[in-house]
């Protein structure tokens, strides 16, 4: 605030695409991963472990980013993790019960067939998503219960469909594995950071985040969120733009959905339990306010990134199973902490 | 005039209900209740068809009762209630709780229905006529053979292994865990367990864990993957790093897409439970009891699990492997 006034307007910039937020963040990954190299005698800084740590934010960044949106605009969709459970299982139900295709067809003979996938996980996730918009627009169900209900409903619909059991489908692993540049031994240096996959969710975070940040769509979504009846006095049309956060919230885990069978090589009717919380974690850890008109992509993004590095850590330093989630519950209670003293400090 | 027709049809209805039962007593086909956990669970699937065969076999007729999906004492309790209305001779009871189920089952008895428990049991079982259940301590056991088999264990070397469990608490996997521990205590002293990592019923959480051991521990020998959902998270991990065979896996529940990684090599050996067994045998023994009123020789029974792997023969695969009823 004090600088000269040159840089102000660089160092304004600068604080404007970043935020506050995101510096601290930024921060506190590098001080999480010092200690976890330092307690872990080295061993976490590896690539394999930075390549696991990216492997699973991939999992869960789409719902974090659907479930942004959401929570910018006010609202909270608890239905997440059971559209991922949903979504995989019916992709993979198409592929193996409908078309019969056997689980042992891999590699590059599977692409085609993965096409498919992805496009029944995504409208399966958009399925949801509507539903959701429906009973919030609709019957007036208060966002928390009505994804509450499709939560329910779409692990149940999980299991039938799938018998409970997982079907393995047709898969191509080598998507979900890091590419290594060629030329380069593995014993030397692992150059083995991005698997195909892990860009893909790379590429689709950034779209929706150039679609929050910098078009209309982002702007009505933070003008529902700050303020519903202020937007709809301004000419929003409320419901029409909240059916369409939901949407796209259900699409984008749709997606997630099929990342999960590629992951596990088929459709698992669990493979999305309890990620609606991890979802909601990695939103506030990120810096969005669940009051609502407050957010950003990249915080979700690093929000998402810490919660795996801890997970990847503690496993790495060797600290038991029992105390990892009891170290997520202390980063969530301070990342909130500081927002709102953040608030205070900006208040006065 | 609609009024009129209603207490009709309910006349008919009674008249058909009193007909029917006289008519049972007079063929003696006896019913038995069968009350479970979780429809969805394939357990449970695997469970229906054995109750359905054996009740198929034995003439009786089998009233098939559960919550869809929830295994709930809540949920339970009502659907017991339910069924003893209908006043069976028999009831396979799967407590979801010791305790929240024993005024149930007591209810049962006092209304002279005999009562088998199976997988899990009411805490006083002195009313019950038998207790079946399968040995999860004996198939973790199993297991540690299963990998010390596969490493080629020797004496004198250590290897180092790891075990996905989904949650500290679930009896099965505690019972599992004891089970394999005190086998490698015993027979393998060599294996060394490095580390236990929950998934909380989530594959890919379970494939994180084994993503990151293989990175902690380099020279892993094997994994006791300690359920169908760990199974499948580390089947997937192991195929992503191209380890297929490399490392022992050793998993549970024979599920089918798992049982088919037994042939392409994923999986060193699965072991499964026989939960078809378990109903076939306690709708025979209540059948029993209920024709001669005489007890079985030994109340509890223990259904030893079963190691499926490569040497299995494809009809014995076949047989172990969880179907869906549907």
């Amino acid at each position: 605030m004090t600088d000269s006034k040159q840089s102000v307007s660089v160092g304004d910039r600068v604080r404007s695409l970043v935020g506050n937020q995101t510096s601290l963040l930024i921060v506190v990954m590098v001080a999480l991963s010092i200690v976890f190299t330092a307690f872990s005698n080295g061993t976490f800084l590896q690539t394999s472990i930075f390549s696991n740590i990216l492997t699973d934010w991939g999992s869960l960044i789409l719902l974090a980013v659907g479930q942004t949106l959401v929570v910018i605009s006010g609202g909270i969709d608890l239905s997440v993790g059971s559209t991922v459970s949903l979504s995989t299982v019916v992709a993979g139900f198409v592929l193996v019960k409908v078309m019969n295709l056997p689980g042992t067809i891999h590699g590059s003979d599977a692409w085609g067939y993965l096409v498919i996938a992805i496009l029944v996980a995504v409208l399966t996730g958009l399925a949801v998503g509507a539903v959701n918009a429906l009973l919030i627009n609709v019957f007036k169900i208060v966002p928390f219960i009505a994804t509450l209900s499709t939560f329910g409903a779409a692990a149940g619909f999980a299991i039938i469909i799938s018998g409970g059991m997982p079907l393995q489908g047709p898969n191509d692993f080598a998507l979900i594995n890091p590419i290594r540049i060629p030329g380069i031994d593995v014993r030397t240096f692992d150059t083995g950071l991005l698997s195909p996959m892990v860009i893909l969710m790379i590429v689709v975070v950034t779209i929706v985040g150039m679609f929050l940040h910098k078009a209309r769509f982002g702007l009505y979504t933070y003008a529902i969120g700050s303020n519903a009846f202020a937007a709809r006095a301004a000419g929003i049309s409320v419901k029409r733009h909240t059916a369409k956060i939901y949407m796209l919230s259900g699409a984008l885990s749709g997606l997630g959905g099929f990342y999960a069978y590629v992951r596990l090589g088929g459709g698992s009717p669990s493979s999305g339990a309890g990620m609606e919380l991890f979802a909601i974690a990695a939103t506030v850890i990120g810096g969005a306010s669940l009051m609502g008109g407050v957010g950003r992509i990249i915080g979700t993004v690093l929000g998402t990134l810490i919660l795996y590095t801890v997970q990847s850590g503690l496993l790495m330093v060797g600290v038991s199973a029992d105390w990892k989630q009891i170290v997520v519950a202390i980063l969530i209670a301070a990342a909130v902490a500081v927002q709102t003293l953040q608030k205070k400090n900006g208040a006065r | 005039m609609k009024r009129s027709l209603r207490t009709i049809a309910a006349f008919g209805v009674a008249a058909a209900l009193v007909a029917g039962a006289s008519g049972c007593a007079a063929n003696k086909q006896i019913t038995i209740a069968f009350v479970m956990g979780a429809e969805s669970d394939p357990f449970f699937q695997a469970m229906k068809v054995g109750a359905e065969a054996e009740a198929k076999a034995e003439g009786v007729k089998l009233i098939w009762q559960g919550d869809a999906s929830h295994y709930d004492v809540a949920t339970e309790v009502p659907i017991v209630d339910n069924v003893i209305a209908q006043k069976p001779d028999g009831l396979v009871l799967i407590p979801t709780d010791p305790d929240g189920l024993q005024a149930s089952s007591d209810k049962a008895v006092a209304a002279g229905i005999a009562v088998a428990n199976v997988d899990t049991h009411v805490t006083d079982l002195s009313k019950v006529v038998t207790f079946i259940t399968g040995d999860n301590g004996d198939g973790g056991a199993k297991a540690a053979k299963a990998i010390a088999d596969k490493i080629g264990y020797t004496a004198g070397k250590t290897y180092q292994v790891v075990v996905g469990l989904t949650s500290a608490t679930a009896t099965t996997n505690v019972a599992r865990l004891e089970g394999f521990k005190t086998a490698v205590a015993q027979d393998y002293p060599g294996i060394q367990i490095m580390d236990v990592a929950y998934s909380a019923s989530n594959p890919q959480t379970a494939a994180t864990n084994v993503n990151n051991w293989l990175t902690k521990y380099p020279n892993l020998s094997g994994i006791f993957a300690i359920d169908g959902t760990n199974a499948s998270g580390a089947a997937a991990a192991l195929q992503a790093k191209g380890l297929t065979g490399k490392i022992a896996l050793v998993g549970y529940d024979a599920y089918p897409a798992n049982v088919a990684l037994i042939t392409s090599g994923v999986f060193t050996a699965l072991i499964a439970q026989d939960p078809a067994a378990e109903a076939r045998l306690a709708i025979k023994t209540l059948v029993d009891y209920i024709k001669n009123k005489k007890s079985p020789a030994t109340r509890d029974v223990v259904i030893p699990n079963v190691t499926l792997d490569a040497m299995t023969s494809a009809a014995d695969l076949a047989k172990y492997t969880y179907v869906a009823t549907k």
